[in-house]
């Protein structure tokens, strides 16, 4: 039976060669595919694993280790918007564990800086970058140590008398080689849960287009294939020998299939270092495969397509005369919206009630809204698809939209499957980047430009309730005031002092002078004739932490401005011009006056790492969004030109009485497009719909519609798939030929 | 001349198609080698002979859907074999009707939408494409069958709606290839006698594509295609 198979899978003229080619070719789509979402997960890995180094500090001594330890502060700097990650240490002896790219741990007064911040602290002025550092490069760290071939490290030596007191710092007696859990890592690429998280919110919303893909390609020409079988089966082969010769074509498509992929993905390999996986590019070797990975692209889609071929074999199984009725299938009821309509409702009426007072209440509507809204747009895609194909074919007076609605109606679920993938995709990106969009409108809005012209060093009593006494800035020398406010573009320095009532709580207040206030209007204004205020929290946080500052006046503080003076600095502040080398200059002479206190960010934007992370989803987000369009497309096309095999005879009669090729085209265009655009914008308005609804009731911030960035690549996703439907026309044009017709 | 149903004459109202000479060849087989024929408005002619004679062959040229490598066709005197692709496909759009042996009907539409679909071509109102459908259901003996779709009709009643698809725009010409070939003979006499007074009725000419003399019988005339020939010419015994 296997030999026979084989012989008709083979040698059974073109047209049988013709479809395991067109099989093996989409297979080898999907296979690609899945491979380039494997390896960018594995390069994801690789970049995380890479950069666990950074988060060493999150994990302390280990109890009971002999080794030397090692002091170690670690933070992110920022440079035009650029990230660097920091890390001090201090060495106790010569058993300090080793970091990984750098061959000696620095000694006091060294440094090692990456490739790329070697390049930067050479081209770029030392009073707006260089300054900050303390001591000489003597060395450049290694790739074993970079994340990304682009990231900005920098590693500095300290005595252990220096750096032993800087707040932050802890022991480790051994360095992080795997991704930390913690929430408040320094690594390039962005913490643990957090990135494990939204890497398999990327590779769900990914993969599930893939294998759609596979499965539709795998049974393509099913028609065709069922009508020979049922043949066999009249005369007398057995179901199971019908099975083993079904199995035979599936695996022999689908082997090819899986070769032709893996040459795509090796040939294609080197274009998708490209491709925006994380923000950062990515090294070398980074998007290489796992035995399991060709595991599952080996075994599983040859099994996969196998199993798809046995499903699409129970008609003939039954019948051996293979005749199919075609009749309508009953039409997708009202009662699959419910399930879309319920997490909707859920949603809104939290927005309603107010958030859940408790963290599970918050994460209990998190969970049941987004479940139910993921299955009922899945559950509602044929009920969607029913209703714009019968509006279509009832209304429209083409015979184009007739044909097509007609054939949408025949089975809606088989037409909505095709592009269910889609259904993930666009709902977890769209409701992603609907929610950063509003964050970033948010934070916007409260302080605009004033905010981002206007730095602000915010020292450690100030921005954390665990800070040491020790750490206390007492006062800033007026060598670096004078400093400051003569650097070219620097317009005032502010400094906000601690107040004597705020004690240690969280969200403190400080005390500012009203003169040197009314100079940084970024962070608020005092009361018509006070001499001091009393300042809250100033800075623009991810979930719309005060983002009115600027508009703010502050309530009245009863001292002078001597008075004032006297008390130790929570802050200073500095207005700019707003000019990239201003606020690098003033940035640069803050840390190198106060060093180990952090880093002076602007006022409006978010902190260095947040918005690394923000940026970081949305790339994903738009990978997501284009792949998964494409791939839908893709499924698409192999079930119009499955689609088409079925329709040969009548399509290419209907051209022998004059119908034209274009109205055909028409035909096919729009029972691919009508799915495809009505998953997609049904899909885009309940991710953006939850987004709003959740923002809402949970963070308070009023929803703003994404950008023209997001619309342009939904736009281009969606004209990327109908280039790739139209690709089916010239196979439409060649097997409708009256040639065809004439000799069918 | 009576034919089969005794119903109708040839009527002489002029030629309305006619091959000169032609000559077709399929890569290196001869398929046409000379053939000539033409046809009276309102006549019902026969083309009979052998399979493999080139009988469709001559269908195809003689409805512009294939082009003669020699030879000459005329429609209502205009040169035929000339006209660029999309004037033919226009030609036989408003002008032409076909029915082929099977698998004509698009499969998602209901009966009356295929019956429509011509109208619906010539850009007629849906709602007025479908009430000029319905009038053939009647005629046809195809009553409540409107709204089945292929699947739930039998091919006698799928041959009936493909007729009336192919009648339904008033064409000059109805082209017939075989359209009682994957018949049985009383559906196959069913569908002879309702074409040939449809077409009487409304002075269509047609030209009809059999092997099956039985078939041939409800024809004016006859031809006999033999190896690319037109080998005789033949009044259907009355």
């Amino acid at each position: 039976m296997i030999r026979l198979g084989l012989r008709l899978t083979l040698g059974s003229g073109r047209e049988a060669a013709l479809r395991v080619l067109i099989t093996a070719v989409a297979v080898a789509l999907g296979v690609g595919l899945l491979l380039a979402a494997l390896a960018g997960m594995n390069g994801l890995h690789a970049q995380t694993d890479r950069g666990a180094w950074l988060d060493t500090s999150a994990q302390g001594v280990p109890p009971g280790s002999s080794a030397d330890p090692l002091w170690w502060l670690s933070g992110t700097d920022e440079f035009d918007n650029q990230a660097i990650n920091r890390v001090d240490v201090a060495t106790t002896g010569p058993g300090a564990p080793a970091l990984p790219g750098i061959a000696h741990l620095p000694d006091p007064g060294e440094y090692y800086a990456s490739p790329a911040l070697s390049s930067l602290l050479k081209s770029v002025p030392a009073d707006q970058l260089g300054n900050r550092f303390p001591g000489r490069q003597i060395g450049v760290i290694g790739a074993a140590g970079l994340p990304s071939p682009n990231s900005l490290i920098i590693v500095i030596g300290h005595t252990v008398h220096q750096l032993s007191k800087a707040p932050g710092v802890v022991q480790v007696a051994a360095i992080q080689r795997t991704p930390a859990s913690c929430y408040a890592c320094e690594s390039t690429i962005g913490s643990g849960p957090v990135l494990e998280f939204i890497l398999a919110g990327g590779a769900v919303a990914l993969l599930l287009p893939v294998l759609i893909l596979i499965a539709t390609a795998s049974r393509l020409s099913a028609a065709r294939r069922e009508e020979r079988f049922a043949a066999m089966r009249l005369i007398g082969a057995t179901p199971h020998q019908i099975s083993v010769v079904s199995a035979v074509e599936a695996v022999v498509a689908s082997v090819v299939g899986v070769a032709v992929g893996f040459g795509l993905f090796f040939a294609f390999r080197p274009l998708l270092y490209h491709v925006p996986f994380t923000g950062s590019p990515l090294s070398p070797g980074d998007l290489s495969l796992q035995w399991v990975d060709v595991s599952i692209a080996v075994i599983g889609v040859p099994v996969a397509a196998i199993i798809s071929a046995r499903l699409a074999l129970h008609r003939v199984q039954i019948s051996p005369l293979g005749a199919k009725r075609r009749t309508s299938s009953r039409p997708p009821r009202m009662v699959r919206i419910m399930p879309l309509l319920a997490g909707i409702g859920v949603l809104a009426y939290f927005d309603g009630a107010g958030k859940p007072g408790a963290i599970g209440g918050q994460l209990l509507e998190l969970l049941v809204g987004f479940v139910l809204l993921v299955v009922g747009l899945v559950l509602a895609g044929p009920w969607f698809t029913t209703a714009g194909a019968r509006l279509m074919a009832n209304r429209g007076n083409r015979p184009s939209s007739l044909i097509a609605g007609r054939r949408l109606l025949d089975n809606p679920k088989a037409a909505f499957r095709f592009v269910s993938g889609l259904v993930i995709a666009l709902f977890v990106t769209s409701a992603v980047i609907g929610a950063l969009s509003s964050i970033a409108s948010a934070t916007d809005t409260g302080v605009g430009g004033t905010g981002l012209d206007t730095l602000a060093q915010p020292f450690c009593a100030f921005s954390n309730s665990n800070c040491p006494a020790s750490s206390e800035v007492p006062s800033v020398p007026a060598t670096v005031l004078s400093e400051l406010r003569t650097t070219p573009g620097v317009r005032a320095a502010t400094i906000v002092h601690q107040s004597p009532s705020a004690g240690q709580q969280w969200n403190s207040s400080g005390i500012v002078a009203c003169d040197p206030l009314a100079r940084t209007p970024a962070i608020g204004k005092c009361a018509p004739g006070a001499t001091a205020a009393t300042i809250g929290w100033f800075f623009t946080a991810i979930l719309g932490n005060n983002p009115h500052a600027s508009t703010t006046t502050w309530p009245s503080a009863h001292l002078s401005a001597a008075e004032v003076g006297k008390l130790p600095v929570d802050a200073v502040v500095v207005a700019t011009d707003g000019s990239s080398g201003a606020i690098e200059v003033a940035r640069t002479a803050l840390e190198a006056a106060f060093p180990y206190q952090g880093t002076p960010v602007t006022v409006s934007s978010l902190g260095p790492s947040t918005a690394r992370t923000l940026t970081m989803i949305q790339d994903m987000a738009d990978v997501i969004i284009v792949a998964s369009l494409i791939i839908a497309a893709c499924s698409l096309a192999v079930s119009v030109a499955a689609g088409l095999g079925e329709r040969k005879r009548p399509f290419s009669l209907l051209r022998l009485t004059g119908v034209s090729t274009a109205l055909l085209h028409r035909v096919v265009a729009l029972e691919s497009a009508l799915p495809l655009l009505l998953v997609a914008a049904v899909s885009i308005v309940v991710g953006l719909v939850s987004a709003a609804l959740y923002l809402h009731s949970q963070v308070g911030i009023a929803f703003s519609v994404p950008g023209v960035g997001y619309w342009a690549t939904v736009l281009g996703g969606v004209a990327a798939s109908l280039a790739i439907i139209a690709a089916t026309f010239p196979l439409l044009d060649r097997i409708t030929g009256p040639e065809v017709a004439r000799n069918e | 001349m009576n034919g089969a149903n005794g119903a109708s004459l040839v009527a002489d109202g002029g030629v309305v198609v006619e091959a000169r000479d032609l000559v077709l060849s399929f890569r290196e087989t001869p398929a046409l080698r000379g053939a000539s024929a033409s046809v009276q408005r309102g006549e019902i002619l026969a083309v009979m002979g052998p399979s493999g004679s080139g009988k469709s062959t001559l269908l195809h040229c003689l409805a512009g859907i294939l082009v003669p490598d020699a030879g000459e066709v005329y429609f209502d005197g205009q040169r035929l074999d000339t006209l660029r692709e999309a004037e033919r496909s226009r030609l036989r759009r408003e002008r032409f009707g076909f029915v082929f042996q099977f698998g004509q009907l698009v499969p998602e539409l209901t009966a009356e939408e295929n019956i429509a679909l011509p109208l619906l071509l010539d850009g007629m109102h849906r709602d007025e494409a479908l009430r000029a459908a319905r009038h053939w259901f009647e005629l046809l003996e195809l009553d409540g069958m409107e709204r089945h779709r292929t699947g739930e009709m039998s091919g006698g009643q799928s041959q009936r709606v493909a007729l009336a698809r192919g009648l339904v725009a008033h064409p000059d010409v109805l082209f017939a290839d075989e359209p009682t070939g994957s018949l049985d003979s009383l559906s196959g006499e069913l569908v002879m006698n309702l074409m040939t007074r449809a077409v009487r009725e409304r002075g269509t000419t047609v030209i009809l594509v059999t092997h099956e003399p039985r078939v041939a019988a409800y024809a004016d005339r006859e031809v006999i295609v033999r190896d690319g020939r037109v080998a005789a010419a033949a009044k259907v015994p009355g």
